[in-house]
C-alpha cells in the first residue's frame, strides 16, 4: 500500500473503532555517510527509513502508538495499543488536534545536493582529511573524518483535515584531529553543514580542526579559585543547549524550571537577546510547521535580558492561556509531542573575540565543556563540568589549560554575562551563541 | 521474519559486488513505556521497531546500509549500492548454513506483553507515593517503566544462521527535593534481562524511598570543596568510573584506530596491582547479557585487566581484522540502524581484599562518593569526568557531612594506577551506554575502592 494511502486508511479505521479524532505522523528519510581512515574509506553507510506515529482521542483521552512496519497488517496494532494507552492517561492531559492554518513559504530541499556522485563525495572527504593531517606539525592521526547527506521527510494527516508535509536535506562534513607531543594528546574538531557543495571548503574545515587540536598542546591546570572567563561560542552553545529546557512552558508548569511567574522580569544581563526562530534563512532547524501542524514563528525569548515568552506546544499553551509558539515537536517516532527548540540562539553583539579578551584582561578562555549529560542539573541550573581552554593574561592567550572543572549556576551565569561577541556560531542542531565574557566562574584545578 | 530465499538472494547480491563477507541483521522490537510524573500518567507509548541492516566487508573496509522496507527488491538494492564505494578483486560464493543454537541465558518468567499496562502503572503509582511520603521536602517525582521484546536474526556468508529473543525490563524513579531556593534530585534505575518478574525482585517503594533519601540529603548538603584529595567510591554504580575511564579505551573501536591510550599496551601494567577487571556478557538475567553478540558470536567472559596487567581488549569482527585479533563476543548495536562495533556488556572490577569499614577508617581526609551520576570520556586522550550524585566528606577516618555538586575528573591511566584499596562488596548497577553504535544497556560494577588522589571539582 502506498504510504499516504496507508496514513488515510489508519485514520478511517481508527474512527470506525471509536476514536473521536486521530492523526498519523510520518517521519522518513534517507542518509548517506562515508567515514575515512588513513586515506581509505573505512565505513560507508546508505540507508532509507520511515515510520508512523499515531495519536488519537479515545474516551476523551489521548493514546499513542508507533510502528516502523509500514504495512496494512500494522493497523490493528496501532488501534489496539493506542486504545489501551489512552485509557491509562488522565483526561485533563488530552491533546487537541489542529486543523491547520496559513504557512510561510519554505525551501528546505535541494535535490542537486544529492546529485553529486559518490566518488566526488569521497574525494571531498579525502581533501578534508588531508588538510587536517597536514594542518599542523603535531597532528598524529585523525579521530574521525566523516562526510554525509541527510534527507528528512515529514507528513502529517489528521481527521480534522490537516494534510501537510515538507522535505529538507543537508550535507555535512566533520573532522576531528589528534595532536600529539610526547605523552600529551589533544583533540581538535571542526564541522561544516550546508545545502550547497560549492560553499564547502574541505581544506578550510580540515585545517581548522588541526589548528584547534595543536593549539591545546602544552596544557596544564590552573590554581583553584574564581576567574573571569570568556566562554567560546562552541562551549557556550553546549551549555545553552543543556539548559534550553528551562524556557519551555511545560517544564515551568511541572516545576522543572525556576522561571515560574517571571515573565517581564530581567533574568539575564541587558546584553543578552535570545531568540527561537523557526524561519531563519538557512537555519539548521528551520521548519515551516511543528509536529502538530502549527506554523513556525520567530520568537524573542529574552529581549535585552527580559523574559518575554516561554516556548509552547498546543497543550502547554492552553494551560497558560496563550497561543502555541509552534514548538510542539516529536523528537522521533517513539516520542510524544513535547516542546523543542528550532533555531535557538543568542543574538550577536559587536565585539570580536580579541575584544572580549582585551576587556577581560586576565582570566580563562574556555573552548570546551565535557560531560554535559551528567554534570548539569537542569532543574536547579547548577553545573559542574570538566573543561579545557586557555589562560589569558593582559588580554592575550599565554598557554593552554586542562584538567579543570568549572562550577556555576546557569541562571546566575545569564546575569553575569558582561559582553556578547560578534562570532555567532550554530551547532549542528540549530542552537547557537556568540562567545561571551562572564564576570566570574568557580574553577577547580590544582 | 525473512524467507530463506530472500536472505540468500540478498547475501548473494552482496557477494556479487566483490565483498569478501556479508551479513544481514534483522530485528523486530516490541516496546512499551509508561512515564508517571507526580503520581499522574504523563506518557504511555507502545511501538514496533522493525528493520534490516546489511553489512559488507571489503578486507578492512566496511559498508553498511539499513532500511525498514524489507522487500527482496529493496534489500538487494541496498546490498548492490555498496559497489559504488568499494570494489573487491574477486567474487566469493555463498556457502551452506550452519545453524547456531544458543542455550538460553536469560530465562523469562512473565513475558512483559502478557501483563496489562494498568498493572505496570500501579507499580509506578506505588513508588511515587512512597517517595512523596518519605519527606515533606519531596516536591516532585518521576517514575517510569520500560519493557522490550527484541527478536534478532543474523545470517552471514560464513554460514551463520542465528536467532535470539531478548527481553528486558527496567524501572526508574527520580525524586526531587526542594527548599525555597534549591532543588536536588536522587534517582535509581534497576533493571535486567527479565520480564515482569523484575517487580518481584525489587521493592519499588524501597527504591523510591532511597531516591528520596538521596535528594533530601543533598538538599541539606554544603557545596563540595574543590582540589586534589583521596576519593573513596562506593560499589554498584560507582563502577561507572571503570566503564568511562578505562572500558571505553579498551574497545577495539578506539584501539584499532590507534586512538586509545591503551593501544599497544597488551601485557603491560596499566592499573594498580589490586585491580582485576572483567567484562562478562554471560551473567544470567543481567541487564547487559545476551546469548550472542550482534554479529552472532556467543558472548563470553573476558578478563580485561588481571592484577593490573592488560590482558584483553573488547574486539568485534571488523576491528579484529584490522588489529589481527580474535573477536571476543563483544560486538553490539542499539538497533538495525547501527553497524555493530566492540562495546561493553556487564563490566566490573572484581572483589579485592579490603573491607569497606577498613577503607573508610584508613582515610584521614577525602571524599566519599556514595552514589555516582553519569560521566563521559574521550578515548583519545583518556580524559574523563563524573558527577557525584551523593557525596560526603571523610574526616579522621569517618564519614562526615554530605556535600553536593562534586565532579571527579582525571585521566584513565592515572586513576587506574592510583587505586590503592579494593573492597569485597562487589555489586552491579544498570546504565545505558552511548557510543558510535548507539545506546545500549550495560551493567557497571565494582566493590568499594579508594583512589589515592584525584581532582575533585566543586564550588566550596
Amino acid at each position: 500500500m502506498e504510504r499516504q494511502a496507508l496514513q488515510k486508511q489508519i485514520i478511517a479505521e481508527a474512527l470506525q473503532a471509536g476514536f473521536t479524532d486521530c492523526e498519523v505522523f510520518y517521519l522518513g528519510g534517507e542518509s548517506f555517510e562515508v567515514l575515512l581512515m588513513e586515506g581509505e574509506v573505512s565505513n560507508y553507510e546508505n540507508s532509507s527509513e520511515g515510520g508512523i506515529s499515531f495519536r488519537g482521542t479515545y474516551a476523551g483521552r489521548t493514546g499513542y502508538a508507533f510502528s516502523e512496519r509500514l504495512e496494512e497488517e500494522s493497523i490493528p496494532f496501532f488501534i489496539a495499543s493506542a486504545k489501551e494507552n489512552a485509557l491509562l492517561m488522565p483526561p485533563e492531559e488530552q491533546e487537541e488536534l489542529f486543523a491547520g492554518e496559513e504557512y510561510p513559504p519554505f525551501v528546505g530541499y535541494y535535490p542537486e545536493l544529492e546529485q553529486v556522485c559518490v566518488e566526488k563525495r569521497i574525494q571531498l572527504a579525502k581533501r578534508m582529511e588531508e588538510a587536517a593531517l597536514n594542518g599542523a606539525e603535531s597532528i598524529a592521526s585523525l579521530d574521525y573524518c566523516v562526510l554525509g547527506i541527510v534527507k528528512k521527510e515529514v507528513s502529517i494527516i489528521n481527521s480534522l483535515g490537516l494534510d501537510v508535509s515538507y522535505t529538507k536535506n543537508f550535507a555535512s562534513g566533520y573532522v576531528s584531529a589528534i595532536a600529539r607531543r610526547g605523552e600529551e594528546t589533544k583533540k581538535g574538531s571542526a564541522f561544516w553543514k550546508g545545502t550547497d557543495w560549492a560553499l564547502f571548503h574541505p581544506e578550510e574545515t580540515g585545517r581548522k580542526a588541526a589548528r584547534r587540536g595543536a593549539a591545546l598542546l602544552g596544557a596544564s591546570s590552573v590554581k583553584s579559585g574564581s576567574y573571569a572567563a570568556v566562554l567560546d561560542a562552541r562551549a557556550m552553545t553546549a551549555l545553552l543547549t543543556s539548559f534550553s529546557g528551562i524556557f519551555f512552558g511545560e517544564n515551568v508548569q511541572k516545576g522543572f524550571s525556576l522561571l515560574k511567574d517571571r515573565l517581564g522580569e530581567q533574568i539575564a544581563a541587558p546584553c543578552v537577546t535570545l531568540r527561537d526562530d523557526a524561519l531563519l534563512a538557512g537555519g539548521y532547524a528551520s521548519v515551516p510547521f511543528d509536529s502538530e501542524g502549527v506554523a513556525g514563528k520567530n520568537k524573542t525569548i529574552l529581549e535585552k535580558g527580559s523574559l518575554k515568552t516561554l516556548l509552547y506546544n498546543r497543550k502547554s499553551a492552553k494551560k497558560d492561556g496563550v497561543a502555541s509558539t509552534g514548538n510542539g515537536f516529536k523528537t522521533g517516532l517513539t516520542a510524544p509531542v513535547k516542546t523543542a527548540c528550532t533555531n535557538f540562539y543568542i543574538q550577536k553583539g559587536g565585539k570580536p573575540l580579541s575584544g572580549l579578551f582585551a576587556e577581560m584582561k586576565n582570566g580563562l578562555y574556555i573552548t570546551d565543556f565535557m560531560g554535559l549529560h551528567a554534570g548539569t542539573n537542569a532543574v536547579s541550573g547548577e553545573f559542574s563540568l570538566s573543561a579545557e581552554g586557555f589562560l589569558v593574561e593582559g588580554g592575550k592567550i599565554v598557554r593552554s589549560v586542562e584538567q579543570i572543572t568549572i562550577a556555576g549556576n546557569f541562571y546566575t551565569l545569564l546575569k553575569d554575562i558582561l559582553v556578547v561577541g560578534e562570532d555567532l556560531y550554530f551547532g549542528a542542531g540549530g542552537k547557537g551563541t556568540p562567545s561571551v565574557l562572564v564576570k566570574t566562574l568557580a574553577v577547580a584545578g590544582k | 521474519m525473512l524467507k530463506k530465499s530472500v536472505v540468500e538472494n540478498t547475501l548473494s547480491a552482496a557477494l556479487g559486488t566483490g565483498a569478501d563477507f556479508a551479513e544481514l541483521y534483522m530485528e523486530q522490537t516490541k516496546r512499551n513505556t509508561i512515564g508517571v510524573v507526580n503520581s499522574k500518567v504523563e506518557a504511555v507509548q507502545s511501538g514496533l521497531d522493525y528493520g534490516v541492516g546489511i553489512r559488507l566487508f571489503f578486507q578492512n573496509k566496511a559498508i553498511y546500509g539499513f532500511t525498514n522496507d524489507t522487500t527482496e527488491k529493496n534489500l538487494i538494492r541496498i546490498a548492490r549500492e555498496a559497489a559504488a564505494a568499494a570494489r573487491g578483486d574477486r567474487v566469493y560464493t555463498l556457502q551452506g548454513w550452519n545453524r547456531m543454537e544458543f542455550s538460553c541465558r536469560n530465562p523469562i518468567r512473565v513475558m512483559p506483553d502478557e501483563v496489562e499496562k494498568r498493572q505496570k502503572a500501579e507499580k509506578l503509582f506505588l513508588a511515587a507515593e512512597a517517595a512523596k511520603k518519605y519527606s515533606p521536602l519531596i516536591s516532585q517525582t518521576r517514575t517510569g517503566c520500560l519493557d522490550i521484546i527484541k527478536d534478532v536474526f543474523i545470517a552471514n556468508t560464513d554460514g551463520l544462521w542465528a536467532k535470539e529473543q531478548r527481553v528486558r525490563s527496567r524501572f526508574t524513579v527520580e525524586a526531587i527535593a526542594s527548599s525555597a531556593t534549591e532543588k536536588q534530585s536522587g534517582h535509581l534505575g534497576p533493571g535486567g534481562s527479565v520480564g515482569f518478574e523484575l517487580y518481584d525482585q525489587i521493592d519499588v517503594e524501597e527504591q523510591a524511598r532511597e531516591a528520596a533519601r538521596i535528594a533530601v540529603t543533598m538538599l541539606g548538603a554544603k557545596p563540595c570543596p574543590a582540589g586534589r584529595m583521596p576519593v573513596v567510591i562506593e560499589n554498584g554504580f560507582g563502577g561507572v568510573i571503570f566503564h568511562e575511564a578505562c572500558g571505553h579505551s579498551l574497545e577495539a573501536t578506539a584501539v584499532a584506530r590507534n586512538a586509545s591510550v591503551f593501544a599497544g599496551k597488551m601485557g603491560q601494567q596499566i592499573a594498580s596491582p589490586v585491580v582485576t577487571a572483567v567484562d562478562d556478557g554471560t551473567i544470567s538475567n543481567a541487564w547487559g547479557s545476551a546469548a550472542m553478540d550482534d554479529e552472532g558470536m556467543p558472548t563470553q567472559r573476558n578478563v580485561l585487566i588481571e592484577n593490573g596487567i592488560l590482558r584483553s581488549y573488547l574486539v568485534d569482527k571488523l576491528n579484529g581484522r584490522r588489529m589481527g585479533a580474535s573477536p571476543t563476543g563483544s560486538s553490539r548495536r542499539e538497533s538495525y540502524r547501527f553497524a555493530p562495533t566492540s562495546r561493553m556488556t556487564n563490566t566490573f572490577i572484581e572483589n579485592g581484599k579490603s573491607t569497606p569499614l577498613e577503607i573508610i577508617a584508613k582515610t584521614e581526609f577525602g571524599l566519599y562518593a556514595k552514589r555516582m551520576g553519569g560521566g563521559s570520556v574521550d578515548p583519545a586522550t583518556g580524559s574523563f569526568n563524573f558527577a557525584v550524585l551523593e557525596g560526603y566528606m571523610i574526616r579522621s577516618g569517618k564519614i562526615a557531612e554530605p556535600v553536593r555538586g562534586a565532579t571527579l575528573i582525571g585521566k584513565g591511566m592515572e586513576v587506574l594506577m592510583q587505586i590503592d584499596m579494593v573492597g569485597n562488596n562487589l555489586a552491579r548497577a544498570q546504565g545505558m551506554c552511548g557510543s558510535i553504535s548507539g545506546s545500549i544497556p550495560t551493567d557497571v560494577g565494582q566493590p568499594m575502592l579508594r583512589v589515592k588522589e584525584m581532582t575533585v571539582g566543586g564550588r566550596g
